[in-house]
């Protein structure tokens, strides 16, 4: 089992025409988490879109290799099949879909393309009940449609466990701490530290340092103009909390 | 997103005959889900009874169907529905005129389309509500899914209201299938493909729910695996 979860490499990327991403490297390995901070837009949003396969995103130059493979090559689906998760800085909302269809739906077409059987239905609730506890999501949520109705909070617990119950290989956290408040940001990082392994890799993608303090990165990177301009460990933290992105 | 056209007539009431129409008695209830085809008779509801038809138009069926409904008793309530489902040719035409009699009585319409391939699809709803027929309450929904650039969906809600202590609404609007709802469910490992039976599934949901036959739903879900 290699150590490189995911391996970036001269990313360039835009969007309705327009250059965003200017030659990105980025290398993550298990265990390891990432921040990604910078000011607003500095491709922050772009870099998840791109990851995930957001259609609209055009990369124009460079790789992307996800556990040995072309993570370019691969639709939104496959790559979740293959480990890969998002949460997202604005939920969508699916009238009409719960979230208990919506998740069972999820895990049983990761098990098809993997030629497996679907999970029996008992099985299923017991996951659910149990990370839904991990994340303090009341039982009643289960019926609910897809973030329909939710507060900003509800949907950012929604979208950890759904994280849960996917468990990702990696994950990717979009301004998770976005209109959050410091009880619903300290559910969110217990959940994702809780769910945090060595065999794990995440990104926390950020403007601000709130989540970090919580959620503790092994590396930080400043995206500034489409390029990482800086990396280092918690200090850079620090120094951007006192001093800004305009430093660099 | 939406296109919707509507009238509401204040000139002169000219009441036109009742229809022949299949009676549903005082006080009798009448509730029937019919597949691919309506009685080519209208329907007279008398006083405090009940009407709530269903209609399903499954993949490869045309038709027109012309519907009337006369209320001419106080007390009663009416609930017409439908879901349409037209793809390659399929041309399907669902005229509905609602006349309100008399007073005190309920109406609700509810028409879900889902238009693929070169359907052509539409929806004419006319509620008529009489000088007499004071504290109706008359309501019409239309909305349509659009999933072929070839497909056509036209609709048209009519009100022509002549009594003036009435609560009437109707909407309609035509949209497609939502590119973020699927890229969402996509990002969780559910194929294209499956997303947009789970949009569909949902778009009709509202009116299986409330006939309750897992019979019709599973027959409903094969039809939309057809569309998607």
């Amino acid at each position: 089992m290699s150590d490189i979860i995911l391996k970036i490499s001269g990313l360039h990327a835009k969007v309705a025409d327009k250059e965003i991403l200017k030659g990105i490297d980025l290398e993550i390995r298990r265990g390891e988490i990432h921040a990604v901070m910078g000011p607003n837009g500095a491709g922050k949003s772009t870099l998840s879109s791109v990851l995930t396969g957001k259609p609209d995103y055009e990369v124009t130059e460079g790789s992307i290799e996800f556990l040995g493979q072309d993570l370019l090559a691969m639709k939104p689906e496959e790559r979740a099949w293959a480990g890969m998760f998002m949460s997202f800085q604005y939920p969508i909302e699916i009238p009409g879909v719960s979230i208990t269809n919506f998740m069972k739906t999820a895990i049983n077409s990761r098990l098809k393309a993997e030629g497996k059987e679907p999970m029996k239905a008992g099985d299923f609730l017991k996951l659910m009940k149990e990370k839904m506890a991990l994340v303090q999501m009341k039982p009643e949520f289960a019926k609910r449609e897809v973030n329909v109705g939710f507060s900003g909070g509800e949907k950012k617990r929604n979208e950890i466990f759904q994280m849960a119950m996917l468990d990702p290989t990696l994950a990717i956290l979009d301004e998770t701490d976005s209109g959050l408040d410091v009880d619903a940001l300290k559910i969110v990082a217990d959940g994702v530290n809780a769910l945090h392994t060595p065999d794990k890799a995440a990104i926390v993608i950020t403007h601000y340092q709130k989540l970090l303090e919580y959620v503790r990165p092994d590396s930080v990177h400043v995206l500034k103009a489409g390029k990482i301009v800086a990396t280092g460990g918690n200090e850079l933290i620090d120094r951007i909390e006192r001093y800004g992105f305009e430093q660099f | 997103m939406a296109s919707n056209s509507s009238e509401i007539d204040h000139g002169n009431y000219v009441p036109v005959p009742v229809t022949e129409g299949i009676h549903v008695p005082d006080g009798g209830s009448y509730r029937k889900v019919f597949l691919n085809e309506l009685p080519e008779k209208g329907f007279v509801v008398g006083k405090d009874a009940s009407l709530d038809i269903t209609v399903v138009m499954l993949p490869g069926h045309s038709a027109e169907l012309p519907l009337t409904v006369d209320l001419m008793g106080e007390g009663s309530e009416v609930r017409l529905a439908g879901i349409c489902l037209c793809k390659d040719e399929d041309q399907v035409t669902i005229d509905i005129t609602m006349n309100h009699r008399s007073g005190h009585c309920k109406s609700q319409q509810i028409f879900n389309t889902l238009a693929a391939g070169a359907s052509k699809s539409a929806f004419f709803g006319k509620i008529v509500v009489a000088p007499d027929a004071q504290k109706t309450e008359a309501y019409q929904e239309n909305h349509n899914i659009v999933l072929s650039d070839e497909a056509s969906v036209n609709t048209k809600p009519r009100l022509e209201i002549y009594a003036d202590d009435v609560k009437c609404s109707h909407g309609a609007t035509v949209g497609k299938l939502n590119e973020d709802e699927q890229f969402y469910m996509r990002s969780r490992g559910i194929p294209e493909e499956e997303a947009k039976v789970l949009q569909m599934i949902s778009f009709v949901a509202p009116i299986l729910t409330h006939v309750g036959d897992e019979d019709l739903d599973a027959a409903v879900e094969a039809a939309i695996r057809e569309l998607a």
